[in-house]
């Protein structure tokens, strides 16, 4: 090829005359074209204009994963652009079409997942959880398995930056910059001192052990961030008990649960693990256990309640005490007399709602020391917050609870942030105490109510270094944007519990050029000639966490014990001494002065979703289609009122109504929610997102800005409001339009009292009978049974089975027109009156028809049965008549309307090759992941032996944290299958139709006198 | 003896009536028609756009949905379908029932089956998800396994249905044609003409024996097309009526389905004879005030059947003791989709009513009007029938609504577009009266008109 040299002079002669040698028409003529052309080196730039835009194309994926460990030099820059390479070597482990499983973590909030992330040709693509976990065993929730989806978001930042900044802080430009000079600006700010790093809590003792060593070398001030009711548990454990503890709660130990406003089976703490526990009591008999719910708003965990009643917001607290008044009044729990004078003020609210407290009462002295009272939660964190954490503390000691359903050893360990540790850095920043801010992953812009003084702080600090995933709401006001790896493409490790390790490995190479908070760490220590005590002879976080747990973690040989911890994914040291019962510790009275009735007022309660929790996963799409259990509504925010308030303020489906709190206003619309209480109205947090990118910009509202900063924390919940109903309104994207099961026998519920007498209470068998002989199936039958007893409704099974099936994400407009692909879904319907209904959950899939209704109607036999009981879609013979969805009478069926095949690069790579991209025109539905049968089956083969029971997990079986969800062959009589569908309670879903569906139900069993009657007519037989 | 009445005015002569009747073929189109012509032809031009673009985004781009898989195509399909029962009623049964009213209006009754039955058609093929693969319906030796089809579903019975329809009602209304095109051969002065209409007239020389075959074929094309009257929409009712879906399946299905089709069938020929015979004066002559007053009786008869039916399956949603049969009809007289149950009613059985009275049924801007109501009423009992059951079935959660989307009535009046289009450019290609058949029943030396001669 010509070079730049030779073609200038060529085009100097040019201007002279006639060229002498010409290869072309075009440059002869001196075409303008042409001479763009030439003065260019490639045709093709091998650096793009715009880094973001076809970076990955250029990094081609195999190339990578090839060369990875080979690559060590980062120096040629200068890659010829789409260069393929072949996979004559291939790299060890990875053997195409063969998937790998790697143990991995992650850590959301106040959760922790073991995970096991399977990969294929070296890419993740499904994350589910680790069995052995003693957390979460195995259950993962929806938003964890949309970790993998993170990982491939298109959003992310891919290399370092440098904002721009006005004078205003509102940003002027972005440009990219390199990890040299950017370090060298971020060493200089560090060695000027005045250093502050703001983080989300640092969970690993390999992590606090570096940031510790930063702290001493660069004199750094710490300070935590995880939720706006961070700090306030252990607060109330410190004034109660004199120690700051996160204490451990023990569901599966208690036989009568009381959750005051925490929404545990839901978005509070450890919901997954809760689930889990939970769901383990709940077969019907003796041994189950029984929820009581006090709240104000409807929650997932309230919706799951055995009995439930509702509250003004606040007055959970008046709750407490009223329990805590009827208890010394009746002596039945020994209650000093200091408390009883403060319980005395509650006489009112005791007399008012005698019924429910009495009853309340009752259950827990039935169930003294085996009964567990909670609280918590954004939507509990109003200004009494810490009396109510005190009070329920208080009752927890009082029943004898304490040391056996709450555990105080072996708890959470580590920095997760304390009730004012944002105030205290605003204070700092203003004092002049910090001129330099690194902020670890934390959106505080986005999640601080705008009148908290940080937000005007942190705006005017001379340098804010943020490390991040994108340039979010926080990244914009930061000088420089680093890129942070996604905890699946780096090391670390995690402490849930003292004594309890877990390593968080990476399954994939960085795919941009990001680098991880701990590495930056790491890196900025060294450029300033210090050596980090773990980090080896290459300086890397890996050494670092590798050493650290040398050192001070494993025993024995070290190779040996890794290479265990990273095949388990953990290392358990204190697992019996988390299940000792511990002795119940004395309660400092004094603690509880100052308690007073709450009044009783309408206010607004601010609430996180299961979802979107605090929306740092807005991004995802499947999390924003994802529908809330309890609405049934995605794609939005709303703001839920009662159907009487609706009516007095005369207040219609999705009208948008201006919410107006201490001056800070947004826009609404209005979701009318049977179950909420008269005097409340709740907003969902983690909406509204400005700069999370494409799929979660503009997506509701951001109610973090109307909380209420009181001088030291955010207040959420009981917030005086002001409502303007205005006359526009939208549609609400809702996946289920209709509440009530219209007296058809659908869900069969029926009370404990109700099942020991005649355990298939309220299920009314129909007779059904047929011309024909049966079908016979020789081999396995596979046959599914969830128990609804246990279903809480969470819905990880939809988004597990969406990573699991490559199911398209549709988006609000056409889940308004009925459109959503959801392979499972969970109904949920409403018995009894609005203002507290009962409310069931039921996942439905496909039913896998004996006589499936639709495959005689296919003209073109493109949906078919297998001689193993499946029924099967063959996607390239379907020419879309649609008619098989008509005649399902499950409606489980999904079309694909449009083409829904082009994903966003690199989102592609989440695709799990083992089945079918669907194109367009075809129908789809639940497969029972016979991709998984199959290849159960051929690992079977491989092993010289046949399929046992637990071979083939479906994946929203895995995923389930209640473990509703049974599957398996039918035809083994020992199977688990078999011997649920064996059980009283299971029965099919409309089987006078006829059609012989294989997935079964068992009954829903309330540990209640009296069920709330479906007001369409009684929900057991419909003759 | 009670005199007939005549069934062609205005004491035609042989001659007169082949030139009436050609006429319209062989003079250059006026304004008035082109000015029609090209508003139905711009309308299937947006027509073609509406379906093109569904061919090419997906079917996504209409109003249905999950709980509601079939709509406006579907729907529209039944419709057109329908309208082309009265064409093979009129020319072949009432031909083997030697019913002579018929002859004036036979052919364009028959016309207007062909292009109904060409409208429709398009509608199953497109309704699918992929067009291009629709093929793959019909039985044939394939490579692919080779890979039939499911004879067990009724959608395939419609394929068969459909398609032998087409076929019979095209073969019978062409034969029919021959001895017509023959008469528009020999009258053409220019050699294009002759030598078009000399091809399709497919050598006729009107001799004996011609004659014979040709009243044979024609008799056993008519008892041939007979049955497929009562086939076709037995058939396409199958569609519904063998689904488990409570409101579909019934098997008051297939009668239910042929009156109504024989019902709005007869309407749009009265919709298009009244047009005819005010566009073209002539054409009073041979169609008569008996003729609309025969149809309209038709009309008012096959509109108390429709009624029965409409009666009968709430009966028998009772009687079955079904709560999801009996809800299925309770939903569609007070369910969201109310106006469309009532709309139906009140088109179908209510307004045809009006043919009790004699004045009415000799009224002309009467008999359009409700021609046109049961149309509109039609196809709303097929919109009742497909939306309104499917929208609520077995499990409420999966309960939605059916909302039409510009590409809905984009289908739906388009093929009116086609349709006409056709329609029209057949009034000026092809003899629209039947020639032949016209003049056995002229009163041209019978005793009646001699009286009259005198």
């Amino acid at each position: 090829m010509q070079t730049r040299k030779d073609t200038d002079t060529t085009l100097n002669q040019e201007k002279a005359g006639s060229p002498k040698y010409w290869q072309s028409l075009e440059q002869w003529r001196q075409d303008p074209e042409f001479i763009k052309m030439a003065e260019k080196e490639f045709v093709s730039s091998p650096l793009s204009s715009d880094e973001g835009k076809d970076g990955w194309a250029r990094r081609e994926f195999l190339k990578l994963m090839g060369a990875s460990l080979a690559l060590t030099s980062f120096g040629c820059i200068r890659r010829p652009a789409q260069k393929i390479v072949p996979y004559a070597k291939r790299p060890e482990e990875i053997v195409p079409g063969i998937a790998n499983y790697y143990s991995s973590s992650f850590v959301d909030g106040d959760e922790v997942f073991g995970l096991i992330v399977k990969t294929r040709e070296g890419r993740p693509i499904k994350v589910d959880g680790n069995p052995d976990f003693p957390l979460n065993k195995g259950a993962v929730s929806a938003r964890a398995v949309s970790h993998i989806l993170s990982l491939y978001d298109p959003d992310r930042l891919t290399t370092p930056k440098k904002n721009l900044l006005n004078k205003e802080r509102t940003n002027r430009d972005t440009v990219s910059v390199t990890y040299e000079d950017l370090d060298k600006a971020v060493v200089e700010a560090l060695n000027a001192g005045k250093v502050g790093v703001l983080s989300k809590p640092v969970t690993g003792p390999s992590g606090r052990a570096l940031l510790n060593e930063f702290k001493n070398k660069f004199k750094t001030t710490n300070y935590y961030f995880n939720d706006h009711t961070q700090g306030v548990e252990e607060k109330a454990q410190q004034e109660a008990y004199g120690s700051a503890v996160t204490p451990r709660y023990e569901i599966d130990k208690a036989d009568f649960i009381l959750s005051l406003g925490a929404d545990f089976l839901g978005a509070h703490q450890s919901s997954t693990a809760y689930t889990k526990q939970f769901s383990s009591r709940r077969s019907p008999g003796e041994d189950m256990n029984k929820l009581t719910v006090v709240e104000s708003l409807l929650s997932l965990t309230g919706s799951n309640a055995d009995e439930r009643y509702t509250v003004a917001p606040g007055e959970e607290l008046n709750f407490v005490m009223a329990l805590i008044y009827s208890l010394s009044q009746s002596g039945q729990a020994r209650i000093n007399s200091q408390v009883k004078d403060i319980a005395t003020q509650f006489k009112a609210f005791y007399g008012q709602h005698k019924e429910a407290v009495d009853s309340v009462v009752s259950d827990l002295v039935k169930a003294k020391g085996k009964s567990l009272v909670l609280t918590g939660g954004l939507n509990t964190q109003h200004e009494q917050a810490l009396q109510l954490h005190l009070a329920v503390q208080y009752l927890n000691n009082v029943l004898g609870n304490d040391g056996k359903t709450v555990k105080y050893r072996n708890t959470r360990t580590g920095s997760w942030g304390e009730v004012d540790s944002l105030s205290q850095l605003a204070k700092d920043i203003e004092s002049g105490k910090i001129e330099t801010l690194i902020v670890n992953d934390v959106n505080v812009v986005y999640q601080l109510s705008s009148d908290h003084p940080l937000q005007s702080a942190i705006r005017g600090l001379k340098n804010v270094v943020y490390v991040g995933d994108r340039i979010d709401e926080t990244g914009q006001v930061a000088h420089y944007v680093i890129p942070v790896d996604h905890p699946l493409e780096t090391w670390n490790d995690h402490e849930p519990f003292d004594g309890l390790y877990m390593i968080q490995q990476p399954t994939i190479r960085p795919l941009y050029d990001s680098r991880s908070f701990e590495q930056s760490m790491i890196q900025w220590m060294t450029l300033d000639g210090a050596t980090p005590r773990y980090a080896g002879d290459e300086s890397l976080w890996f050494e670092y966490v590798q050493n650290y747990w040398k050192s001070n973690i494993t025993r024995g040989s070290f190779d040996k014990a890794w290479t265990e911890v990273l095949q388990n994914g953990y290392y358990d040291s204190s697992a019996s001494a988390r299940d000792n019962n511990l002795p119940s510790r004395n309660f400092n009275e004094s603690a509880l002065r100052g308690i007073k009735p709450v009044s009783s007022k309408e206010s607004l309660v601010l609430y996180k979703t299961i979802g979107l929790r605090d929306g740092n996963l807005a991004n995802v799409a499947w999390l924003q289609e994802f529908p809330d259990p309890v609405t049934k509504i995605c794609w939005d925010n709303y703001l839920v009122v009662s159907p009487k308030y609706a009516e007095s303020q005369k207040l219609k489906q999705g009208q948008m109504v201006e919410i107006k709190v201490a001056g800070k206003q947004v826009t609404v619309p209005v979701h009318v929610q049977p179950g909420v209480h008269e005097k409340a109205v709740g907003l969902a947090v983690g909406y509204g997102r400005s700069a999370a990118g494409k799929v979660a910009d503009g997506v509701g509202v951001n109610a973090f800005k109307l909380a209420k900063f009181d001088g030291k924390e955010m207040i959420a919940a009981g917030l005086d409001y002001e409502l303007k109903a205005t006359k526009q309104s939208v549609p609400l994207a809702s996946v289920q339009d209709h509440h009530s099961m219209e007296g058809r026998q659908i869900v069969v519920e029926a009370t404990l009292d109700q099942f020991m007498k005649k355990p298939s209470s309220g299920i009314h068998k129909h007779k059904v009978f047929s011309m024909w002989s049966k079908h016979k199936y020789p081999g396995h039958k596979w046959a599914m049974t969830i128990d609804l007893s246990k279903c809480t409704g969470c819905s990880a099974c939809m988004i597990s089975c969406q990573s699991e099936n490559n199911i398209p994400v549709v988006g609000k407009k056409y889940i308004l027109q009925g459109r959503e692909m959801h392979w499972i879904r969970v109904d949920r319907y409403y018995t009894g009156e609005p203002e507290n209904p009962g409310v069931v959950y039921q996942p439905i899939a496909c039913m896998h028809c004996d006589n499936a209704p639709c495959e005689t109607v296919c003209p073109v036999i493109a949906t078919s049965h297998t001689d193993e009981g499946l029924n099967q879609m063959t996607y390239n013979r379907c020419v879309g008549t649609r008619y098989c969805a008509n005649n399902c009478p499950y409606k489980v069926r999904r079309f694909n309307w449009f083409d829904y095949t082009e994903i966003r690069k690199p989102t592609e790579m989440a695709l799990n090759p083992e089945v079918t991209v669907r194109a367009r025109g075809v129908m789809e539905k639940c497969t029972f992941c016979y991709h998984k049968i199959r290849g159960a089956k051929e690992q079977a083969k491989q092993d010289g032996r046949t399929l046992v029971d637990g071979d083939v997990k479906t994946a929203c079986q895995e995923a389930c944290p209640a473990d509703a969800i049974v599957f398996g062959d039918m035809n083994d009589p020992d199977s688990k299958i078999s011997k649920s569908l064996g059980n009283d309670r299971t029965y099919g879903l409309i089987e006078e139709v006829n059609a012989q569906p294989n997935l079964k139900f068992l009954s829903k069993i309330r540990n209640t006198k009296k069920l709330k009657n479906d007001h369409a007519g009684n929900s057991g037989g419909h003759h | 003896m009670i005199k007939r009445q005549q069934l062609v005015l205005g004491n035609k002569s042989l001659k007169d009536v082949t030139d009436d009747i050609c006429s319209l073929i062989e003079r250059m189109p006026g304004q008035k028609f082109l000015a029609v012509f090209s508003a139905a032809l711009v309308l299937f031009w947006f027509y073609l756009f509406v379906q093109g673009s569904i061919v090419v985004k997906g079917m996504g781009l209409m109003g249905i949905n999950n709980p509601v898989g079939w709509g406006t195509d579907i729907v529209t399909f039944v419709f057109w379908v329908g309208i082309g029962h009265a064409g093979t009623l009129i020319s072949a049964v009432l031909f083997l029932f030697r019913q002579k009213w018929r002859t004036s209006i036979a052919r364009t009754a028959e016309a207007m089956t062909v292009f109904a039955v060409m409208t429709a058609g398009l509608f199953p093929l497109l309704h699918t998800g992929r067009p291009w693969l629709a093929y793959w319906l019909l039985p044939y030796p394939n490579q692919r396994g080779p890979l039939w089809v499911n004879f067990r579903s009724p959608l395939l019975w419609d394929v068969f249905a459909v398609s032998t329809y087409a076929t019979v009602s095209i073969v019978f209304w062409y034969i029919g044609m021959v001895p017509d095109l023959a008469a528009v051969r020999d009258r053409a002065k220019n050699k294009i003409r002759k030598l078009a209409y000399g091809a399709l007239s497919l050598g006729w020389r009107g001799t004996a024996k011609q004659w014979n075959h040709f009243e044979m074929t024609y008799m056993l094309l008519a008892g041939l097309a007979t049955p497929l009257v009562l086939s076709v929409h037995s058939i396409v009712s199958f569609d519904f009526a063998v689904a488990n879906l409570p409101g579909w399946h019934t098997t008051i299905f297939p009668p239910y389905f042929v009156a109504g089709a024989i019902f709005s069938g007869f309407g749009m020929v009265v919709t298009l004879m009244v047009i005819f015979r005010e566009v073209v004066p002539v054409f009073k002559d041979y169609i008569t005030m008996d003729h609309m007053e025969n149809m309209n009786k038709v009309i008012m008869t096959t509109g108390l059947l429709v009624g029965y039916a409409y009666g009968a399956e709430f009966f028998i949603a009772w009687y079955s003791g079904s709560p999801y049969e009996q809800f299925a009809f309770i939903n569609r007289a007070v369910g969201p989709y109310w106006w469309s149950y009532w709309t139906m009613i009140i088109c179908n059985v209510f307004i045809p009513q009006i043919f009790w009275f004699k004045s009415m049924r000799r009224n002309i801007k009467v008999m359009f009007v409700v021609s046109i109501f049961v149309n509109i009423g039609m196809w709303f009992e097929r919109f009742v029938i497909t939306v309104t059951s499917l929208h609520r079935d077995f499990i409420p959660s999966s309960w939605g609504m059916f909302e039409f989307t510009f590409y809905d009535y984009g289908a739906i009046f388009g093929s009116f577009g086609m349709f006409f289009t056709l329609f029209l450019l057949y009034t000026r290609v092809l003899p629209a009266i039947s020639i032949c058949e016209v003049k056995p029943v002229l009163n041209v030396g019978r005793e009646e008109s001699h009286d009259k001669a005198h």
